[in-house]
């Protein structure tokens, strides 16, 4: 690392290559994400599109390293290296962030802490923020996100409205400054202006040196957070890419045509594929 | 059944009149006291064996002996606020502040307010924790060594905190400690209780009593932290009585490997009367730990609210019973009951339950939840997802559950002794 300051690319090192290859993975013994293939390079956005149940957040928290979701096959490697070996913690180091669907609840832990507490730990000892820096730098954060003031010692998540939830995703991505950023629904629950802040925080961030894996249902988020790709997940797998004008044809088509032309009858990881 | 617990007590109700040179009320008081604890049967609790355990407590110390390091850092930082320092039964010392004296604040140990105070001790000592009420009650008004008086007058509001810091070193052979709070009309007082005990014989027994009055329109707010090592058993009971639109609100912190019976009551006796029972605890080694915080609903419209957050250690082993009974009579009369035990070790054990007894039909809500559980994983992942390692994520929900009851102790000084306390056990 060479600055502990918050300044864009404090990693001084080139754009992320996240690459996944012909993943599986089980929850409960059910498989769910059934041989998925996807690379992610500093610079690009990809959405994910795809109807319920069809494993979009499964993906998302095997790749972050979810206690109940068990990798039964292929290769998740950031720059190299293998994900899949890191703990949790190692991997946000590394530079992955996820913005979850259902973020938890942390009564007693204050908002302002628990952020610091992550910026200090990815920062690396010797390097932590001072104190009244980080405070600066947060209320800053929080203005831009149209986030009160009063939610900094607020305890982490408790009670916070579903937007306010996600909001505070943002908020944390824009004070950690990640690599490899999955956001998942990012969306749900955010009335319109809420959407549009958000997607100038993600579209502020976007540098060669991001790269965003976008879950949605969405094509209006699409329309301020414009992909470079678009995914179709279905049965645990990406079944369609392109680029944005796939998602508006989900978006006005929906996705029968689709499944029609795959001839898929079950979308969801339901029943066997 | 035959009684199986010993009774040798080496020391006398007489010796302490003697020793502390008592008026004639209080020599009856404590001999009667002693008839009762010699005739009262050991109790028999649910899940607590007494078996094993015998009466005995004494001889006292003549001398308050060496301070522990941990009072006397505690101590240095209350220099200049208002505090009452026991050692070992002996009063080393007694600082009240020249603006709460003029105020017309009484603020001593008790023996001394005994002589000097007399009216006022004598009518209010032994009234809301009796003699008779059971063994260990009896055997303090029989005893009891060292302690605080604290009177605040009518309409009088004292805006810093009092303290009363109790501490046994080892060398005492139990103890017996009494507090007598009395908060007179439309009064408000923060009073805050620190008991430091270092470990002493098995076959000892320390039995502490604390009475709050609170009248009329008083406020009082009431922490007691206590840590009991492993050794003596202790038995405390602490008891509120609250008069109309009067409140107590209690904070308590237990953190400690000893054997103890505790019991934490609110006599909601007047109309209108408040009490809130906040409490943590962390039990560690073998400790045994059997808490019952307790509302005794008598006046209309009275309300309580009952919060348990116990973290279990090692082989530690705790009930947490919270009781709520709302008498016939006590019309709109309303409580909670909120009580959480997390286990942090596989061969640790903890039970929490609810008690809920409701002899009066016209109530409002009386709501209740307990759980025991151990840390949710779902947040730990949470954490570490934004780069915090297990070890700390865990401390940190650890905090979070503790750290709302440590903010409400009313005195900066002691809660800032508890959090070392608790960051030395979770570090531990
Ligand atoms: N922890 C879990 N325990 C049991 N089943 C699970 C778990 N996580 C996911 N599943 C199952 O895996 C399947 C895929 O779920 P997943 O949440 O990945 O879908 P999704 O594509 O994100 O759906 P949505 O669009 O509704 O968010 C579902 O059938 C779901 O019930
Ligand atoms: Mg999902």
């Amino acid at each position: 690392m060479q600055e502990n300051t918050l300044g864009k690319g404090w990693y001084g090192m080139a754009g992320p290559l996240f690459h996944i290859e012909d993943l599986h993975v089980s929850v409960e013994d059910k498989e769910i994400v059934r041989g998925l293939n996807l690379t992610l390079k500093g610079g690009e956005i990809h959405a994910i599109m795809g109807p319920n149940g069809t494993g979009k957040s499964t993906l998302a928290s095997a790749l972050m390293g979810h206690p109940a979701y068990e990798i039964i096959g292929g290769k998740v490697t950031l720059d190299g290296e293998d994900v899949l070996e890191m703990s949790v913690d190692e991997r946000a180091r590394k530079g992955m962030f996820l913005a979850m669907q259902y973020p938890a609840e942390v009564p007693g832990v204050s908002n302002a802490n628990f952020i610091r507490t992550a910026l200090n730990a990815r920062l690396g000892e010797g390097n932590e923020i001072p104190v009244m820096k980080f405070h600066r730098e947060l209320q800053a954060q929080m203005k831009r996100l149209n986030i009160d003031p009063v939610f900094a010692e607020r305890y982490l998540n408790e009670g916070f409205s579903g937007g306010e939830k996600k909001r505070n995703e943002i908020l944390q991505m824009v004070m950690l400054k990640p690599r490899v950023v999955i956001l998942d629904e990012i969306d749900s629950g955010l009335d319109i202006d809420a959407l549009k802040i958000v997607a100038e925080a993600v579209n502020s961030m976007r540098s060669p040196e991001v790269t965003f894996l976008i879950i949605t249902h969405y094509q209006r988020l699409l329309q301020y957070i414009v992909p470079d790709f678009v995914h179709v997940m279905m049965q645990g797998r990406i079944v369609r890419s392109g680029g944005r004008e796939l998602a508006e044809r989900l978006e006005a088509e929906g996705y029968d045509w689709l499944k029609h032309e795959l001839g898929i009858e079950d979308e969801t990881v339901g029943v066997q594929a | 059944m035959a009684e199986q617990t010993t009774t040798i007590v080496s020391v006398t109700a007489e010796a302490l009149s003697v020793r502390y040179v008592e008026p004639d009320w209080l020599r009856k008081m404590r001999a009667g006291a002693w008839e009762i604890f010699q005739a009262a049967p050991s109790p028999k609790l649910e899940k607590t064996d007494l078996r094993d355990r015998s009466w005995d407590i004494g001889p006292y110390a003549d001398e308050p002996g060496s301070p522990s390091e941990e009072a006397e850092a505690l101590v240095g930082e209350l220099a200049g606020q208002a505090y009452v320092h026991v050692r070992n039964g002996v009063a080393v010392a007694v600082h009240l502040p020249e603006a709460l004296a003029a105020q017309g604040v009484v603020m001593t140990d008790l023996h001394t307010a005994v002589r000097d105070h007399a009216d006022l001790v004598k009518a209010h000592l032994g009234t809301v924790v009796k003699p008779d009420e059971g063994k260990w009650a009896a055997l303090n008004a029989a005893l009891w060594h060292g302690g605080i008086f604290v009177y605040v007058p009518r309409n009088v509001v004292v805006d810093t905190p009092v303290h009363f810091v109790y501490e046994e070193t080892g060398q005492a052979a139990g103890g017996a400690p009494r507090a007598l709070v009395v908060a007179d009309e439309h009064s408000a007082l923060s009073y805050v209780e620190v008991f430091l005990t270092a470990g002493s014989q098995p076959d000892k027994v320390h039995t502490g009593v604390t009475e709050v009055i609170a009248k009329t329109g008083a406020k009082v707010t009431a922490a007691a932290v206590g840590g009991y090592r492993k050794g003596p058993a202790n038995f405390s009971v602490r008891r509120a009585h609250i008069g109309n639109d009067a409140s107590v609100d209690w904070v308590f912190a237990d953190i400690g490997d000893g054997f103890s019976v505790v019991l934490l009551e609110s006599d909601l006796a007047g109309d209108g009367s408040a009490s809130t029972v906040q409490g943590i605890g962390i039990g560690t080694g073998r400790q045994h730990l059997d808490l019952t915080a307790s509302v005794l609903h008598h006046g209309r419209y009275s309300t309580s609210d009952i919060q348990l957050h116990g973290a279990m250690k090692d082989r530690a082993n705790a009930i947490y019973r919270s009781s709520t009974h709302i008498f016939k009579g006590a019309v709109g009369a309303g409580s909670e009951q909120h009580d959480r035990m997390l286990m942090l070790d596989k061969r640790a054990r903890a039970d929490a339950i609810p008690m809920l007894l409701i002899d009066e039909n016209d109530v409002q809500r009386c709501g209740h939840a307990a759980s025991v559980g151990r840390i949710d994983q779902n947040q730990v992942y949470y954490l570490m997802s934004r780069g915090i390692p297990r070890s700390e994520a865990t401390k940190m929900i650890i905090w979070g559950y503790l750290e709302p009851t440590v903010q409400r102790i009313p005195s900066e000084v002691v809660r800032t002794h508890l959090v070392r306390r608790i960051d030395r056990e979770l570090e531990a």
